[in-house]
């Protein structure tokens, strides 16, 4: 097993054993299409590899070739071969029937979850000074008003928050509002879910339009009073550079 | 070996592997998000006449539920913390005429001012789950609400686009019929799958539609209904699918993709032996 061939099995096996197992323990899992995309351009550059190498697309083809046509084939590789046979137009079979069968599955829906803001949004800054009271009052107001949602520790297991798809957000997940400037966040709450575009699915969502119940001091509070109790701080302009 | 043949002998190597890895990513690419345990809302298709009137008929508990989850109506006000319905759990089945949807949720006390109502956009336009409440960037459409409530002993059929434009249509196409049993509601809900009525969701087999659920415990407590109005158990947009009838006509597609793929397998031979012969 030293032909070109092996090795690029081996090497496609050892690729997906990586993307698929490895790779998670350390971030979030790919998906399979993402793995295919990488286990395809594998392939295809061992397979220029070895023909810019000299090697020739031969030596990589030739074990193909000779097994596909049977050549001095005996036992357990003509088996194979028969047997490779005959799986392929199954497999084109049975592709073709799970694309054309009934779904049972709604339409897949890819939400925004951070669209772009209006422009009067942007670049806003928290007018109040983060002092120890404004914290107090913002985290009192978020208490009252966002908990029931998001939850008493900002983690977004509020006791309402069960029966919500998408789910109120968890703030303690770096990619909420770690990610976002607080004029960001000012938007997201004075206008609430109805206030989102079109990619992002507001018909769907359940964060209250706050601008018909909270005046903007509060609002520019309750910013303050969830980023100190969610252990986050917003992301700056300088960062955005 | 010829270098054409070699073309041929990649050609389908590249076929095999994108076929291999196309069934490997529609198979396990992540279903739809979605926090409850379902997301959707399945009208069985059945030949019988549908049980429209008795909640009990046993032909329901041969249809697996699905179950939502529901929160305290929390988005807008008047507000409510604590409700007494925590979960439905939702079968269908139409006849591609009528159709049924039964509702059953645990709720102790019987009372008479229970109720139960089922949301559904109607036509094109996406509306807000809550009433079909003012979108800002987007223009939204009318949700249709069918509401059953214990002491009216029906359902009615109803129209709102925003807060506070609920009201009752001229045209009642639907019915309803509860029946309370040792701490369990169990609500049926029926109605043509096509009303011709343009303020009605239209259910066409094979399309999915969204709904919402809402429930009121109308117990008394000291002198007062503990649940009504917006005081309520709620959920937002999940789907409901009417079953559509066997569709036969792929089984001809699939026979034909075998009898390609074997054709493909036959050329692809044929070509690498000519070109070990040449
Ligand atoms: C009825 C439940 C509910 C309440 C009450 C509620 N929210 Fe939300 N909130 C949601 C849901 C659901 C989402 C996710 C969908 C979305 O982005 O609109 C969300 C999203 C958000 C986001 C966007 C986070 C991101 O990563 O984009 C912010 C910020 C937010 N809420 C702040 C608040 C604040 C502050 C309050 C209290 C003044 C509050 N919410 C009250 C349900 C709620």
């Amino acid at each position: 097993m030293k032909g070109p061939l092996a090795k690029t099995v081996i090497l496609l096996v050892g690729m997906y054993v990586f993307l698929k197992f490895i790779l998670p323990l350390f971030t979030a899992p790919l998906p399979a299409s993402l793995i295919f995309l990488y286990l395809a351009l594998t392939l295809a550059s061992a397979m220029i590899f070895y023909t810019m190498s000299g090697g020739s697309l031969d030596e990589f083809m030739g074990p193909i070739g000779r097994f596909l046509t049977g050549t001095g084939q005996t036992g357990i590789a003509g088996t194979a071969r028969i047997l490779v046979f005959v799986l392929f137009p199954l497999l084109v079979g049975w592709q073709t029937y799970t694309r054309l069968a009934p779904s049972d599955m709604p339409p897949a829906e890819n939400r925004t979850i951070h669209p772009a803001p209006p422009g009067e949004f942007v670049g806003l800054a928290n007018p109040y000074e983060r002092t120890q009271d404004n914290i107090m009052m913002g985290k009192g107001l978020y208490a009252a008003f966002c908990s029931p949602c998001h939850g008493a520790n900002f983690d977004g297991k509020g006791p309402a928050a069960v029966g919500f798809n998408p789910p109120p957000a968890n703030f303690g997940d770096p990619g909420t509002i770690a990610q976002l400037q607080e004029s960001y966040l000012f938007w997201r709450i004075k206008k609430g879910g109805v206030g989102l575009p079109v990619e992002a699915m507001p018909w769907k969502s359940a964060m209250p339009r706050w601008e018909v119940e909270l005046p903007d001091e509060w609002i520019w509070k309750i910013i303050m009073g969830e980023y100190d109790g969610a252990g986050q701080s917003p992301r700056t302009w300088e960062e955005e550079e | 070996m010829g270098y054409k043949k070699n073309c041929y002998v990649a050609l389908g190597l590249i076929l095999v592997v994108t076929g291999v890895g196309a069934s490997c990513v529609f198979a396990s690419d992540p279903p739809p998000e979605g926090g409850a345990e379902s997301v959707a809302v399945r009208l069985h298709l059945t030949d019988d006449a549908i049980s429209a009137d008795d909640p009990n008929a046993p032909v329901w508990d041969t249809i697996q539920p699905a179950e939502f989850k529901l929160a305290p109506q929390v988005h807008w006000p008047d507000r409510i913390q604590e409700v007494t319905v925590k979960s439905v759990k939702v079968r269908g089945m139409h006849n591609g005429r009528d159709m049924a949807i039964l509702l059953e949720y645990a709720d102790p006390t019987e009372d008479a001012a229970d109720a139960a109502a089922i949301e559904f956009m109607v036509g094109d336009k996406m509306a807000h789950f809550a009433h079909g409440q003012e979108m800002l960037q987007v223009e939204g459409g009318a949700v249709n609400i069918w509401y059953w409530k214990k002491e009216h002993g029906k359902a009615t059929d109803m129209s709102a686009k925003g807060f506070k434009t609920i009201r009752a249509q001229e045209n009642q196409n639907v019915s309803a019929t509860g029946a309370w049993q040792a701490g369990t509601w169990r609500v049926v809900f029926s109605r043509p799958l096509q009303t011709g009525d343009e303020h009605d969701v239209q259910i066409t087999p094979g399309e999915w539609r969204n709904l919402a659920f809402a429930f009121w415990d109308g117990e008394i407590v000291d002198g007062a209904v503990r649940e009504q109005g917006s005081q309520k158990a709620v959920s937002s947009w999940w789907y409901v699918r009417a079953e559509p009838p066997p569709d036969n006509s792929m089984y001809g597609y699939v026979v034909l993709g075998i009898a390609l793929a074997a054709g493909f397998e036959f050329f692809l031979l044929r070509r690498i032996r000519r070109g070990n012969e040449s």
